[in-house]
């Protein structure tokens, strides 16, 4: 328990939210050209988030309304705590001593859940439909996670992160190409963690407002906002860790973060939207049985 | 001219000879007005509809003669099989503007009668939901009414911005209202 | 003067951000719908600005009403507005908000909307091109920076006046109170 240590702990969630939201500002600029448009400046997501926290607030549905911005926002900075950001001498390793994959598996569904609580009290009927078609999907794209993060367990014996970055210790063995099937299930999931453009029934604009948050504005709204940035830097650092081993030091986390974000962005701009059972459809046909396939090679 | 219009003419035989009160005219080619009088027109409609093939029920319309103290309704039929374009004209009273509805031939009427009643205030028997269409809670007399004074109405509710009558240039008065400098819309300092 | 600094900076930051971050509500009553289309979109593109539609009005900055509002309309717009959170401004659209327009005797279209709504800025225009829209928008960001645009507070400050005139026009009052 050095200072740094308590530093990183302090710092990490800030870093997170601004790394998440700046991406996010990025991809709505890479949009943006590939629109034919000029777009907004990166930094606009933070700016909108400045924004919303100088906003009064005054919306009131029921506890559970209050409490599910801070919920979420609680369950992805636990998830950040259990989480190795950087590896090697100069790490950042928080908590992630202490948990381990399975841990990590069941606490980033917790802001999910927390949000469809909330906004299931928002008595908008609009929220309702989308936390149903929120939960819906997540039954979708949870299977082929699952399958190949226990693909990744099995082959490598443990369930402990840090093992399983060890384990990738130069570029051939990253696990993108060690156990390449795992990683396709794994991605296919990506894109349905991130809710980018085929997989974004849940929010979809112009048809449900904007879905489990409609209700929520003002600081709320920045909360959510801030939670998101967050908890998409979080996915992208899980995913860094499993399938490229890490990263040593900055400038090459937010170059593999950065390569991760591009993929659900591109697959995105090109692809119009799933139905809710469609996306179901999808999850459970191909990701899957790639998944499983992986799962086949390792036990055999 | 005569075989051209023989379609018509068999159309207006028939109705003559079922219906004794309908006065026929052709106008033109493929258009025929039947005016019709008497509290039988959902009978006449149902004839219309079913002997001669008059299925597509255009629009209602309704016109209002304050000279003849009268609504005159007009009902627009379409028949698909043979081109033809049905007016039928009927003139209710003006102080008890009462008729039957067309809601069990033509399922749309509804709309049609719905609006007729809050435009005009004409009643409508039977109709199933007579409730405010697009004026929300009126209490007015009905304002496509020719007596309805538009203007004395508006006068009386809102309030009208100056500058309106005397052509007089708006965005002064909206600056002098908040006390604000009249803006400046010449974009060649800009 | 001293000890006020912090509060001032906060200021200063707030009204950066929301001069940069406008999130619009269109409420498209009339045909100035059609204007923001393009406004949005690749041709003239507003989210340079940071100018990005919202569709629900808990989430919205700006209420953007286009063309003429009619008394049932209206009662929607005052609901809408009085759900979004403060500060929040209206943006009068087109000539029928200020004074009417081409409805100017219609016996069920409101003349003029700052009797009903504090509006911030009127683009005129009937219908004003998508150039005139981010040039109100832009107009209404130095407002915003030089602290002018608060209508939300002028709509606290003399609720009574606006709810007098609003109900002068809404004879059936039945709408929920929203405490701000």
């Amino acid at each position: 328990m050095d200072t740094s240590f308590n530093l990183w702990i302090l710092l990490m969630p800030f870093v997170g939210a601004l790394v998440g939201l700046t991406y996010m500002g990025i991809g709505r600029r890479i949009i943006a050209r590939v629109q034919h448009r000029y777009g907004p400046p990166i930094f606009q997501n933070i700016v909108d988030v400045l924004k919303l926290y100088s906003k009064k607030t005054a919306i009131t549905h029921g506890v559970m309304f209050h409490l599910a911005p801070t919920l979420a926002i609680t369950g992805t900075i636990s998830t950040l705590m259990f989480l190795p950001i950087l590896t090697g001498p100069h790490g950042i390793y928080l908590f992630s001593f202490k948990g381990d994959l399975i841990l990590l598996m069941y606490i980033m569904v917790f802001g999910c859940l927390a949000m469809a609580l909330g906004a299931g009290q928002s008595g908008n009927p609009n929220s309702a439909i989308g936390v149903s078609r929120g939960l819906s999907q997540m039954v979708g794209y949870e299977a082929p996670f699952v399958i190949a993060m226990v693909t990744l367990m099995v082959q490598f014996n443990t369930t402990s992160v840090h093992d399983i970055i060890k384990a990738q210790d130069s570029f051939v063995h990253w696990n993108m190409f060690q156990s390449p099937f795992a990683f396709i299930a794994a991605l296919f999931a990506f894109l349905g963690f991130m809710g980018n453009k085929p997989f974004d029934v849940v929010i979809a604009p112009a048809e449900i407002a904007s879905g489990p948050p409609s209700e929520f504005g003002g600081k709320y709204l920045a909360l959510m906002q801030t939670n998101r940035g967050m908890f998409a830097f979080v996915k992208l650092v899980l995913y860094v860790d499993l399938f490229m081993g890490g990263a040593a030091n900055f400038v090459s986390l937010l170059a593999k973060t950065f390569f991760f974000y591009l993929i659900p962005l591109f697959v995105g701009i090109v692809n119009p939207r799933f139905r809710t059972e469609q996306a179901i459809t999808f999850f459970w046909k191909w990701p899957t049985v790639i998944g499983l396939l992986g799962f086949l090679m390792v036990i055999l | 001219m005569s075989d051209t219009l023989q379609k018509e003419e068999q159309i207006k035989a028939s109705i003559n000879a079922a219906f004794r009160s309908a006065k026929v005219s052709i106008q033109r080619k493929g258009r025929i007005i039947v005016e019709f009088r008497g509290g039988i027109l959902p009978a006449f409609a149902s004839y219309l509809k079913e002997y001669l093939n008059f299925k597509h029920l255009s629009m209602i319309s309704g016109v209002d003669w304050p000279e003849d103290n009268q609504f005159e309704l007009v009902y627009h039929l379409w028949s698909y099989e043979q081109s033809i374009h049905v007016m039928v004209k009927v003139r209710l009273d003006r102080e008890a503007a009462k008729t039957k509805t067309l809601t069990p031939l033509w399922e749309h009427a509804e709309t049609y009668e719905r609006e007729i009643h809050e435009m005009l205030g004409v009643e409508f028997e039977g109709h199933p939901n007579m409730r405010d269409f697009i004026l929300e809670d009126w209490d007015d007399l009905p304002p496509m009414r020719r007596d309805f004074m538009t203007r004395e109405y508006v006068d009386e509710v809102y309030e009208w911005r100056k500058g309106r009558e005397d052509a007089q240039d708006v965005r002064q008065t909206i600056a002098e209202q908040y006390n604000t400098e009249v803006p400046n819309f010449n974009n060649e300092d800009k | 003067m001293k000890e006020d600094w912090g509060k001032e900076a906060g200021n200063i930051i707030a009204r950066w951000a929301r001069k940069h971050s406008l999130w619009v509500l269109a409420y498209g009553t009339g045909c100035g719908a059609i204007e923001i289309p393009p406004t949005m979109t690749s041709r003239y593109d507003a989210e340079r600005f940071g100018i990005t539609g919202m569709a629900t009005p808990r989430q919205a900055d700006v209420l953007l009403i286009t063309g003429y509002l009619a008394v049932k309309t209206l009662k929607r717009v005052i609901r809408t507005y009085e759900q979004m959170q403060s500060p929040k401004y209206v943006m009068g659209f087109g000539s029928c908000t200020i004074n009417g327009g081409m409805y100017w005797d219609s016996y069920n279209t409101i003349k003029r909307l700052d009797d009903y709504l504090p509006v911030d800025i009127f683009i005129n225009g009937c219908m004003p091109r998508p150039e005139g829209v981010i040039d109100g928008f832009i107009e209404l960001q130095k407002l915003i920076d030089s602290g002018q645009a608060n209508g939300w507070k002028k709509y606290q400050d003399n609720l009574e006046w606006y709810r007098t005139n609003q109900k002068k026009v809404i004879k059936n009052w039945k709408m929920p109170d929203y405490n701000w």
